[in-house]
C-alpha cells in the first residue's frame, strides 16, 4: 500500500525510533545537500565521502534526540554533520591551512534553483542573506563553507582578525533577525 | 549578556573558534542559560545556510557503507539492540496482560509495533550480513590504509624535518667556528694596532732637565710621532737624534734627526732607519750635525 509522503521531520523522528526505511528516505532527501557542503569543506572527495558516511551514522545514533520544536530536521542534520566534519578537519590538520583564492571564489551560496522555487524556506534564506552588506555576507559564506578558524580566515583573506570577527558577528546577528522576519 | 560571549557564540556557530576559545565558551554556556539559548539559536541560524548549498550527487554505495559502519559500531554500542530487547520483552509482557485486560491489549498492540519496527531495523543488517561482511572488511581495510598512509606521511615529514634540523645545526656550528676565528683575528689586530703613548722621564743632564719628551708608537705600522718641548737650543755643528732600542739588535736603530724651533719644541713623524721588531726603549741623544749612523753622543733623555 503506497505510503503518504512524509516530511523530513517525520522521517527523522521515525529513524529515531529505529525505522530503517524512514532513515533511508531521510538520507535520500538530504544527502545531496549535505554532500555538497562536505565537498566544499573538504576538497578531497574520499575524505568528504567518509565524512558523509560518518555524518549519517551520527544522525542515526542521535535521531531520537531530534525535537522538531527547535528546528527543522534538515538544519538539525546540517549542524550535526558540519560539526563532525570540522572535528575531522581538525584531526587531519586541515583547519590551519590557508585556502587558495581560486578555491575561495567557488565558496558561494547560490540562489535556489528554478525547480526549488516552491521551497519557500530556501527563498527566504537567500533573501535574508542578500540583505547583508557584501563584506559580511562574503565572510559568512566562506566561514560556513570552508570551516576555517578565525585566524586562518584572517590570513587567507589578508584582513585583520578583529575586522573578520566583527563583520561575521554583526552579519550573523543581522541574518538571524532577518530570518525571524525583522528588519 | 557579555558582548564578548555573544561574539564567541556567533563564531562558535560557524565553527570558527580556536580550542581555548571553545573551552571558555563551553564553560560559560554551562553556567548561563541565556547564553545556551543564544548559542543554540545561532547554530540554527547558521544551519539555515544549508538550504543554499548546491547539491552534489553522493557516492552510489553510500547507504551500503553507512549500514556497514552502523553494523560495526552496533557490535560495540548495541545501537539497535535496546529497541529489539525492550520490544521483545514488551511483547511477552503484553501477551500475559492481554489475558487479564482488554485495556492492556492496546499496550500489547503498541509494543508489537515496536517489535516490528525494531525487527525491520535489524532485518537489513542481518539479512545482508554476508554481503556486507565484505563491505565492512573493505571499509575497515580502507580506514586502516588511510591511517597507515597518514602515519607514513607524517613520519616522512618528521624525518625530513630532523634531517633539515641536523643540516642547519652543522651549518651553524661551522659558522660559529668561523666567527670565533674572525673574532680572535680581530682581537689580535686590535691588540697589535694599539698605540703606545710614552712620556719619557726628565733628563738627568742638568741643562736638559726641563725638557719634555713624548713618543706615540704604532706597533702595527712600526712608526711613531715624537714631541719635544722646552729643549735647549742645539749648539752649532750638533743635532738631536732619536734612537729606538730593539732587544733583538745589538745597537739602537736611528729614527732620524730632530730639529727644534726657537722655543725648543718639535713634533715629527719618524720611522726607524732599519726594521725593528720591538721598540723597548727610545733615546734622544746629542749627535754630530745631520746625525750619526751609530749612537755616539751623550744620552739626554731615554725611556721608558
Amino acid at each position: 500500500m503506497p505510503q503518504p509522503e512524509l516530511s523530513e521531520e517525520d522521517l527523522l523522528q521515525r529513524a529515531g525510533r529505529g525505522d530503517v526505511r524512514a532513515f533511508n528516505q531521510f538520507q535520500d532527501a538530504v544527502a545531496p545537500r549535505l554532500f555538497g557542503l562536505l565537498r566544499q569543506m573538504m576538497p578531497d572527495g574520499a575524505v568528504a565521502e567518509e565524512a558523509l558516511v560518518d555524518g549519517f551514522v551520527q544522525v542515526w545514533e542521535h535521531a531520537s534526540g531530534f525535537d522538531p520544536a527547535h528546528g527543522s530536521a534538515f538544519t538539525w542534520a546540517v549542524t550535526l554533520v558540519r560539526q563532525q566534519a570540522i572535528e575531522r578537519m581538525r584531526i587531519l590538520g586541515r583547519r590551519n591551512r590557508l585556502v587558495d583564492a581560486a578555491v575561495l571564489e567557488q565558496a558561494v551560496l547560490s540562489a535556489p534553483a528554478a525547480e526549488d522555487l516552491t521551497d519557500t524556506r530556501s527563498a527566504a534564506v537567500f533573501a535574508a542573506l542578500k540583505q547583508l552588506p557584501k563584506d559580511q555576507r562574503r565572510l559568512i559564506e566562506i566561514a560556513f563553507l570552508k570551516g576555517l578558524t578565525g585566524h586562518v580566515l584572517s590570513e587567507t583573506l589578508e584582513q585583520p582578525i578583529a575586522t573578520v570577527k566583527t563583520n561575521i558577528c554583526g552579519g550573523l546577528f543581522r541574518f538571524r533577525d532577518l530570518l525571524k522576519g525583522g528588519e | 549578556m557579555d558582548s564578548h560571549l555573544e561574539a564567541l557564540a556567533a563564531l562558535n556557530a560557524l565553527g570558527m573558534l580556536e580550542n581555548d576559545e571553545k573551552r571558555a565558551l563551553d564553560g560559560a554556556i554551562a553556567r548561563e542559560k541565556d547564553l545556551r539559548l543564544l548559542n543554540s539559536a545561532l547554530e540554527q541560524t547558521v544551519a539555515e545556510l544549508g538550504h543554499l548549498i548546491a547539491p552534489v550527487e553522493p557516492p552510489a554505495d553510500m547507504k551500503k557503507r553507512i549500514r556497514a559502519k552502523l553494523r560495526s559500531r552496533g557490535a560495540k554500542t548495541s545501537t539497535l539492540s535496546p529497541g529489539l530487547l525492550l520490544g521483545g520483552l514488551g511483547w511477552l509482557l503484553a501477551v500475559g496482560l492481554a489475558v487479564l485486560s482488554a485495556t492492556l491489549w492496546q499496550s500489547r498492540a503498541k509494543l508489537t509495533q515496536q517489535v516490528a519496527a525494531a525487527s525491520q531495523a535489524i532485518a537489513p543488517v542481518v539479512g545482508a550480513a554476508s554481503a556486507e561482511d565484505d563491505g565492512n572488511v573493505r571499509t575497515l581495510a580502507e580506514e586502516l590504509k588511510k591511517l597507515r598512509d597518514d602515519f607514513e606521511a607524517k613520519q616522512t615529514a618528521l624525518n625530513q624535518e630532523v634531517t633539515t634540523a641536523r643540516a642547519s645545526e652543522k651549518t651553524a656550528q661551522g659558522r660559529i667556528t668561523q666567527l670565533t676565528a674572525e673574532v680572535a683575528t680581530l682581537k689580535e689586530q686590535s691588540e697589535q694596532a694599539a698605540m703606545k703613548v710614552l712620556t719619557l722621564p726628565a733628563s738627568t743632564v742638568w741643562e736638559y732637565r726641563r725638557g719634555e719628551m713624548l713618543v706615540v708608537w704604532d706597533r702595527l705600522r712600526r712608526q711613531g710621532v715624537l714631541m719635544l718641548d722646552k729643549m735647549p737650543k742645539v749648539e752649532s755643528g750638533r743635532d738631536y737624534q732619536l734612537w729606538i732600542v730593539d732587544p733583538q739588535q745589538p745597537d739602537p736603530v736611528s729614527a732620524g734627526v730632530v730639529a727644534v724651533d726657537a722655543k725648543g719644541a718639535a713634533q715629527i713623524q719618524f720611522k726607524p732607519a732599519t726594521a725593528v721588531n720591538e721598540a723597548s726603549k727610545f733615546i734622544l741623544s746629542l749627535e754630530k750635525k745631520d746625525g750619526a749612523a751609530k749612537r755616539e753622543g751623550e744620552i739626554l733623555i731615554s725611556g721608558p
